[in-house]
Order: C-alpha cells, then sequence, then structure tokens
C-alpha cells in the first residue's frame, strides 16, 4: 500500500487522540492522581469498541480490501513483559505522553513534546541494543 | 480547547482499529513505529509503513488544534509547571527521561498503549493484559513518587 494511506491513518489516529485529551499532561497527570477519570472512560469505551468491531471482522472477513490477509492475533507472552510494562508506565507518567501522543503533541504546537520524542527514540535505540542477540527478531532487510 | 467528550472519543479510537484492519490487514501499533525511525539507514522491510504512520500524527494533532482556534506554539508546558513546579531545562530534562522509559520499556514489553492496551486488551490477549498491568501500576507510582517529592521540594 501506498505510504500516503499510512501518512492518513496515522494524521485521523493523531486527531482522534488530540480530540480524547491523551495529549494532555493535565489529563494523564488527573488519571494517575484519580482527580480527572476522563481517560479512563476514552480508553474503556475504546477497548469495548475495538472488542466488538474486531469480533465483528473475524466473523465477516479475512481479507483486507488491498487484498492483505487481516492479521492482528494477539502477541505472544513472555517473560519481560511486565517489567517492560513497569518501565514504560513510569516513562508514561513522568513524561505525560506515550509513543503516539507525543508525536501529535508536536503537531499542536507543544514544541517541548521534542523532547519526549528523542528520548523515546533514544530508549528504543537502547534496549534494541542492549537486547540485540535475545529479543530482537531477526530483521527482513 | 474545547474537545470530544469521553465517550465520542472513546468511540472514535476504538472504531479505529478494526477500520484500520480492514482497509490495510494490519494491527494498530505505534511504537514499533520508532524502531523504524532508529532503522532509517537500513532498506525499507515490511514495517516500514509504521514509519509513515508515525509521521501522520503530527498532522492530526495539527489539524485538532486548527478547529481548536490554535495551533499555539508553546515551548515549556503550564500543566506539568502547575502539578510538579517544574519549569524550563527541568521540565525539558524529566520529558526526556520519561520518552527514554518509554522507548525501553516499549521495546521490553512488545507494544505500548496502542498495540497492547487497546488492540491486545480489546482480544483479551495475556500478553496484552499483562503488559497494560505494567502501565498503570508504573503510571501510578512514578505519579506519586513525583508528586511527594515535589512537594517536599516546595
Amino acid at each position: 500500500m501506498k505510504p500516503v494511506v499510512f501518512l492518513s491513518a496515522g494524521a485521523l489516529f493523531g486527531f482522534l487522540l488530540s480530540q480524547a485529551r491523551a495529549t494532555d499532561y493535565a489529563a494523564i497527570h488527573g488519571m494517575f492522581t484519580l482527580t480527572d477519570l476522563h481517560l479512563f472512560g476514552v480508553i474503556g469505551v475504546a477497548i469495548a469498541t475495538a472488542a466488538a468491531g474486531l469480533a465483528w471482522l473475524r466473523r465477516g472477513a479475512s481479507t483486507a480490501l488491498n487484498g492483505e490477509r487481516i492479521n492482528v492475533s494477539p502477541k505472544p507472552y513472555h517473560k519481560a513483559i511486565f517489567a517492560g510494562g513497569l518501565v514504560f508506565g513510569v516513562g508514561w507518567a513522568l513524561s505525560g505522553a506515550c509513543p503516539g501522543t507525543a508525536l501529535a503533541q508536536l503537531g499542536e504546537g507543544k514544541l517541548y513534546a521534542l523532547a519526549t520524542v528523542l528520548g523515546v527514540l533514544f530508549g528504543t535505540w537502547l534496549r534494541q541494543r542492549v537486547a540485540a542477540p535475545a529479543v530482537k527478531p531477526a530483521q527482513a532487510s | 480547547m474545547e474537545t470530544w467528550p469521553f465517550w465520542l472519543a472513546g468511540l472514535g479510537i476504538g472504531a479505529f482499529v478494526p477500520l484500520f484492519a480492514l482497509t490495510t490487514g494490519k494491527a494498530l501499533g505505534i511504537s514499533s513505529g520508532y524502531s523504524e525511525m532508529c532503522a532509517l539507514a537500513k532498506p525499507a522491510g515490511a514495517e516500514r509503513w509504521k514509519l509513515w504512520f508515525a509521521l501522520g500524527l503530527p498532522l492530526g494533532g495539527l489539524a485538532s488544534a486548527l478547529i481548536g482556534g490554535g495551533p499555539h506554539a508553546s515551548a515549556s508546558s503550564p500543566e506539568m509547571a502547575s502539578a510538579l513546579g517544574l519549569n524550563g531545562a527541568a521540565q525539558l530534562a524529566l520529558l526526556a527521561l520519561g520518552g527514554a522509559f518509554i522507548g525501553f520499556g516499549a521495546r521490553m514489553a512488545g507494544g505500548c498503549t496502542s498495540g497492547h492496551s487497546i488492540v491486545g486488551v480489546a482480544q483479551g490477549a495475556k500478553s496484552s493484559l499483562v503488559a497494560t498491568a505494567g502501565f498503570m501500576v508504573g503510571g501510578f507510582a512514578a505519579t506519586w513518587i513525583a508528586v511527594l517529592l515535589a512537594g517536599g521540594a516546595q
């Protein structure tokens, strides 16, 4: 598929994240201090909607509109997941952002999110470097 | 900025997942897009779409800000200043540190709040339920520690 399709899909998703206030430090902080439950509501409705939609998709379609096989199989479980989740959660709280919202923040004019984005890039690179032999899947290239 | 109510935003994000799968055959996931940015020097593989998706995100943020009367460029976060009493360089340092934790943790856990907490949890996947539990425990712990430290410093 053409890059412009994915660029457009990313733009739509960034718009949704912004409208959900997932790009708002105060909303993330309020979620973790239990003073603003807005994002819990967003996440709950999103999970329920996605679950219904994926169930409908599984019954009705196995091939995507572009002819590709639909592949949304669950990610495999491994022992580092919980520890990795903890590390991620600390970062989520400290920066008030996640990988997607940090990029959407940049578009909103929150230029300080560049620090978050560069941090995510560094963390990604570091983990892949230290874990290269054990975890990194074989590169296609 | 006036934004959508929680249920409408939740419906939009939730509906995006099956519609994206129906259109492209692929599962939504964002953190691995950063791996693609790290691998820009290498020839494009099957995952290069994640780079394009990630590059679209700021465009959506811009569109959202535009309909809200913006965007208003800001070099520091007033929300972070009021929550933790941090400004300027200290803010940027904490954002970068948090970002590094996000990137490291996402690669350890094999996904982030989109791929695990929305797509994976919606399928009841064990890996995603465990990852999301970790996200929440880590987030609550770090927030309360930060609030206590900030309160003690003021």
